[in-house]
C-alpha cells in the first residue's frame, strides 16, 4: 500500500511487547501496522535470537543486520529492559500501567518468575488485555513443554499429514505455525478483546496454547478420528476429491532452476478446458481420463502423463494460459520468483522497502490484509537495539533524565 | 451471564469453502452469523470426510467443522427476486464476507449486486472479500484453490524433498491463513467503524497473507539475491531431524545452544539407559560442550568433527528406534530436550495433555432427516478469553434451516411473499 499517513483503527492503543522470536512478534506486528504503539521489551541478557540469526545484511554484523529479526518488528520501539536485575519488575509495571495490551508468548515459568502474570498486571491496570501464547498453554501435564514452530509441526499432526507417504514425515520446510497462524489468532482474540472492554472498561486474559491454536486448523482430521476411529494419514498432493490435483516439473529456466506448475482440476469443465489446452498430448486423448472416478483410479498414469505434458513448458507461461481458460495453476513461486518476477505484487506494492540506518533499503512484508479507508502501513523500519529505551523511558513511563541515568547504570535499563 | 465478545455484531457469511474459517472465528466469539447458501446447499457440504464414512450434504465433517454456530438461510442469486432478497438481508448485517471468484463477481457486477453500492447506500457497512490474489492486479481474475495459492505464496517450494516435487502443507492451510487474513480485518474495520460510524471495504488476499509463512526465504533474496530451496531431511549435526522410533516418528532438536539442555544431558539419558555405548568416552562431551550455532551452520566446521558426530548420529538413531515417540517425547521434554511426536490425529485425539485442559467439546449434531444425532467430540477453539470465553452455541445447519425466521421473523418479508419466493425456487 502507498498511505503512508492517516488514521488508523489501533491509533491510541499502546502495547506492552514482552515477546520474541517469531509468533509473539508478528502478532505486535499487525497491531502496529494498524496503529498501535507497540514497545518491543528486549534485553542485552536475553537478546531475542532472531537478532542473531539469518539472513544478515552481507559485510554487517551486530544486533541490527538480521533481516529475521527486522521484518517482524517494523514500526515499533524498542526498549531495553533487564527483567532479571532488582527494580526491573517496577519499570515494567509502570509500563503496563500506561498500557491497553500485554502481548507475551514467554514461558509460564518465566512469566511467573518475572512476575507477569495476569493476576499481578491486573493489579496495576485493571482494564489490562494479557494476551499469553505459550507452546502448551499456562497449565496443565505438558505446560513446560519446550519448542518451536518446527516442533509444533509435528505435535499438531502437520507433519504426520503432509507429504510424500512413501517417506519420513520432515515437515514443511519452516516454522509454519509461528507466522500466520499462532500470530493470526493472538490478534482476533486481542481484537474481540478491545471490542469488548470498549464496550464494558473490562480488561481480561487471552490464554493462547500454540497447540490448541494449530490443532484448530486440523479440526476435519481431528473429528474424522474422534467421530468415526479413522486416524488419517499423508497423501502427498492428491486431493481427496479433486483430480489432478498436484505439482508437476516443467522445463528448467536457462540457468538451471528447476520449474513447476500445480494444477487443481475441482470438475469436468475444468478437464475438458485442460485437455483442449494439452491437445496432442497422451491423457487428453485417453478416455479413461474422461470422468473423476476415471481420473482418480488412475490418477499415478495420469499424472504420468500430465509431467510428460508439462516437461516442455515455461511454467509461468503454462501457468497464464491454463488460468485464461479457467483453470487453477499456478507456477509454484521461490523467492527470487517473489521478489523479482511476479507483476501481480509488484502492482499490488505489496512488498515494502524501508530505509533502515544499518542495512539499507530493506524488503519488508507488508500488511497481510487490506483496509480500503483505514488501511495498514509500516512508518518506520525496524527499531535498532535499544533505540528508544531513553525516549520510552521519559516520554511513556515519565522518569527524568537522572533517573533514567541511574536506571541505566545500576544494569535495570539494558 | 458474561457477554461474548461480539455480542450484537450481525455477519452475513456469503462464502464458499475457502471462506468458511472467517466466520467460524467470528461466530465462535459470539456474533451472530447467517449462512446464506444456494437453494440447494453450498457444494462444499459434500466434501469429506464423513460421518460414518457415509457421503451426504448432511454429513460432512468438513462442513460441521466450519460451520457450527452459523444459522442457514437459501436464496438464489440467479433470480432476480433472490438478489432483492438479499439486498433486503444486507441492510441488516454490520458485516458481510464473501469469497467470491472474479467471475461470479463480475456476473453479479452486472446483475446490479455491487459492494460499492450497498456500502455508499449505508457508510457503515463493512464489507470482506476474500480473494485468491486481491481485487485488482494482473491475476485478480484468476482461480485459486488451496493448492493454488501455496505455490503462488512461495510456501510449497521450501516443503518436501529436494529430490521430488514442491509439496503442499496439510489441512487447506491457505483457506485457514485467509480466514485468519479476512477476520482481522473484518474486526480492525468494526472498532474503526463502531468508533466513528464509518464501515468499508476489507480485501484478503490469499497469496499475500500466505506469503508471511516464506519465513526468511524472501529476506534472504533480499539481502543475498539466493533463493532457499526445499532441503527435505538433510542430515547435518546428530540430533536435529526426523527420527524413526519404535512405533512412528519424533522430531528432536536438541543441543542448540540456549534451547533446552544440551547435547550432553542426550548422553546422560542414553547412558542410563544402557545404551550411550563408546558416546561417554570424553571426546563427545567435548565436542558437544562446544557446540555453537557456527558448528550448526558452517559445513567446514561440521567436516573438522565428521567421524564424532557421524559416531553420535548412529547411536542416537539406534536409542531412538528402540522406545516409543510418545515415550520419547514425554521423556525427553522431561530433560528439557526439545523433541516433539510426530503426531497422528489418534494421538492429538487421545493426548492426555489436552484431555487435562478439557480442550474437546461436546456436541450433538443433527444428521439426514431420520437418522440420530451424531454425539461429536469437537475440537476447541484457539484461544481462551476470560470474561468473553468463545462457545459452540449451536450445530451446524441443515440447508435452510433458519429461512422462516430470517426472512419473515427479522428480514421482514411477509410470510405469504416467502411462500411465493419458495414456489418459484427463489429460497
Amino acid at each position: 500500500m502507498t498511505s503512508t499517513n492517516g488514521t488508523r483503527p489501533l491509533d491510541g492503543i499502546r502495547v506492552a511487547d514482552f515477546s520474541w522470536f517469531g509468533a509473539g512478534p508478528i502478532a505486535g506486528r499487525t497491531l502496529a501496522d494498524f496503529g498501535a504503539d507497540v514497545i518491543r521489551i528486549e534485553s542485552e541478557a536475553k537478546v531475542d535470537g532472531l537478532r542473531l540469526g539469518e539472513p544478515i545484511k552481507p559485510g554487517k554484523t551486530g544486533y541490527n543486520v538480521c533481516a529475521y529479526f527486522n521484518n517482524y518488528n517494523a514500526d515499533k520501539r524498542s526498549f531495553l529492559l533487564n527483567m532479571a536485575a532488582e527494580d526491573a519488575r517496577d519499570v515494567a509495571m509502570r509500563l503496563i500501567e500506561r498500557s491497553d495490551i500485554f502481548l507475551s508468548n514467554l514461558t509460564p515459568r518465566v512469566i511467573e518468575r518475572w512476575g507477569l502474570t495476569y493476576e499481578e498486571l491486573r493489579e496495576v491496570n485493571p482494564g489490562i488485555i494479557a494476551a499469553y501464547s505459550p507452546m502448551q498453554g499456562l497449565w496443565g501435564p505438558h505446560r513446560d513443554f519446550l519448542g518451536f514452530g518446527a516442533v509444533l509441526t509435528p505435535t499438531t499432526g502437520i507433519s504426520h499429514l503432509s507429504g510424500d507417504p512413501e517417506r519420513k514425515p520432515v515437515g514443511v520446510g519452516t516454522n509454519y505455525p509461528d507466522y500466520a497462524v499462532n500470530p493470526g489468532h493472538t490478534v482476533v482474540a486481542i481484537l474481540a478483546a478491545l471490542r469488548h472492554r470498549r464496550r464494558t472498561s473490562q480488561g481480561q486474559r487471552i490464554e493462547l496454547a500454540q497447540i490448541e491454536s494449530v490443532a484448530a486448523t486440523m479440526g476435519p482430521s481431528l473429528l474424522d478420528y474422534t467421530a468415526n476411529g479413522n486416524s488419517q494419514t499423508r497423501k502427498g498432493n492428491q486431493s481427496s476429491w479433486m483430480c489432478p490435483h498436484a505439482i508437476y516439473r516443467c522445463a528448467d529456466d536457462a540457468s538451471g532452476r528447476e520449474r513447476w506448475v500445480a494444477i487443481a482440476i475441482a470438475n469436468d469443465a475444468q478437464w475438458e478446458s485442460l485437455c483442449a489446452v494439452a491437445d496432442g498430448a497422451a491423457f487428453a486423448a485417453d478416455d479413461r481420463f474422461s470422468t473423476l472416478l476415471g481420473r482418480r483410479r488412475q490418477e499415478a498414469d495420469l499424472n504420468a502423463s500430465l509431467s510428460d505434458w508439462t516437461a516442455s513448458f515455461d511454467a509461468a507461461a503454462l501457468a497464464i494460459h491454463l488460468q485464461s481458460v479457467g483453470v487453477a495453476a499456478s507456477l509454484v513461486h521461490d523467492a527470487e520468483d517473489m521478489c523479482e518476477h511476479d507483476d501481480h505484487l509488484a502492482e499490488r506494492r505489496f512488498y515494502e522497502y524501508l530505509d533502515h540506518p544499518e542495512t539499507d533499503i530493506s524488503l519488508y512484508d507488508g500488511p497481510i490484509v487490506r483496509l480500503h479507508e483505514t488501511p495498514g502501513y509500516l512508518a518506520s523500519p525496524a527499531p535498532l537495539f535499544g533505540e528508544h529505551t531513553f525516549e520510552v523511558a521519559t516520554e511513556v513511563l515519565g522518569y527524568s533524565a537522572e533517573e533514567v541515568a541511574e536506571l541505566t547504570a545500576s544494569g535495570v535499563l539494558s | 451471564m458474561t457477554q461474548a465478545a461480539l455480542d450484537g455484531v450481525r455477519i452475513l457469511d456469503l462464502t464458499s469453502e475457502m471462506g468458511w474459517y472467517c466466520g467460524k472465528l467470528l461466530a465462535d466469539l459470539g456474533a451472530d452469523v447467517i449462512k446464506l447458501e444456494p437453494v440447494g446447499g453450498d457444494p462444499a457440504r459434500g466434501r469429506p470426510p464423513f460421518w460414518q464414512a457415509q457421503p451426504g450434504r448432511e454429513t460432512s465433517l468438513r462442513f460441521w467443522y466450519f460451520n457450527a454456530n452459523k444459522r442457514s438461510a437459501t436464496v438464489d442469486l440467479g433470480q432476480h427476486d433472490g438478489r432483492w432478497l438479499l439486498g433486503e438481508l444486507i441492510n441488516t448485517a454490520d458485516i458481510v464476507v464473501e469469497s467470491w471468484t472474479a467471475s461470479e463477481r463480475a456476473r453479479l457486477a452486472e446483475q446490479g449486486l455491487d459492494p460499492a453500492a450497498y456500502m455508499n447506500e449505508r457508510p457503515s457497512l463493512i464489507w470482506v472479500s476474500i480473494t485468491g490474489f486481491g481485487l485488482d492486479g494482473p491475476k485478480a481474475g484468476w482461480e485459486v484453490t488451496d493448492i493454488v495459492a501455496q505455490a503462488a505464496a512461495g510456501i510449497a517450494n521450501l516443503a518436501g524433498y529436494p529430490d521430488g516435487s514442491p509439496m503442499r502443507i496439510a489441512g487447506n492451510q491457505a483457506y485457514i491463513v485467509a480466514g485468519l487474513s479476512a477476520a482481522q480485518g473484518a474486526l480492525l474495520a468494526l472498532l474503526q467503524a463502531e468508533a466513528t460510524g464509518q464501515g468499508q471495504h476489507v480485501e484478503t488476499s490469499m497469496q499475500e497473507a500466505l506469503s508471511i509463512c516464506q519465513e526468511t526465504s524472501h529476506l534472504q533474496w533480499d539481502f543475498q539475491e539466493s533463493s532457499r530451496q526445499r532441503v527435505g531431511e538433510s542430515y547435518r549435526i546428530p540430533g536435529i531431524g526426523t527420527y524413526e522410533t519404535q512405533d512412528g516418528f519424533i522430531y528432536s532438536m536438541v543441543g542448540i545452544p540456549g534451547f533446552g539442555a544440551p547435547w550432553t544431558e542426550v548422553i546422560n539419558w542414553m547412558d542410563e539407559s544402557g545404551m550411550a555405548e563408546d558416546l561417554t568416552e570424553p571426546v563427545y562431551a567435548e565436542t558437544f560442550a562446544n557446540f555453537n550455532l557456527r558448528i550448526l551452520l558452517d559445513p567446514e566446521e561440521q567436516a573438522k568433527h565428521a567421524p564424532v558426530l557421524d559416531r553420535a548420529q548412529e547411536v542416537l538413531t539406534k536409542f531412538y528406534a528402540s522406545k516409543t515417540k510418545t515415550e520419547l517425547y514425554e521423556a525427553g521434554q522431561g530433560r528439557r530436550l526439545l523433541i516433539g511426536q510426530v503426531a497422528t490425529p489418534a494421538d492429538i485425539g487421545d493426548s492426555a495433555h489436552l484431555a487435562a485442559r478439557e480442550w474437546w467439546l461436546e456436541l450433538k449434531q443433527p444428521t439426514t432427516l431420520g437418522q440420530d444425532d451424531a454425539d461429536l467430540r469437537f475440537p476447541g477453539p484457539p484461544y481462551r478469553l476470560s470474561e468473553t470465553p468463545t462457545s459452540i452455541r449451536r450445530p451446524a445447519p441443515q440447508v435452510g434451516e433458519h429461512n422462516q425466521e430470517i426472512w419473515v421473523d427479522e428480514v421482514g418479508i411477509p410470510a405469504e411473499d416467502l411462500i411465493a419466493f419458495a414456489g418459484e425456487g427463489a429460497v
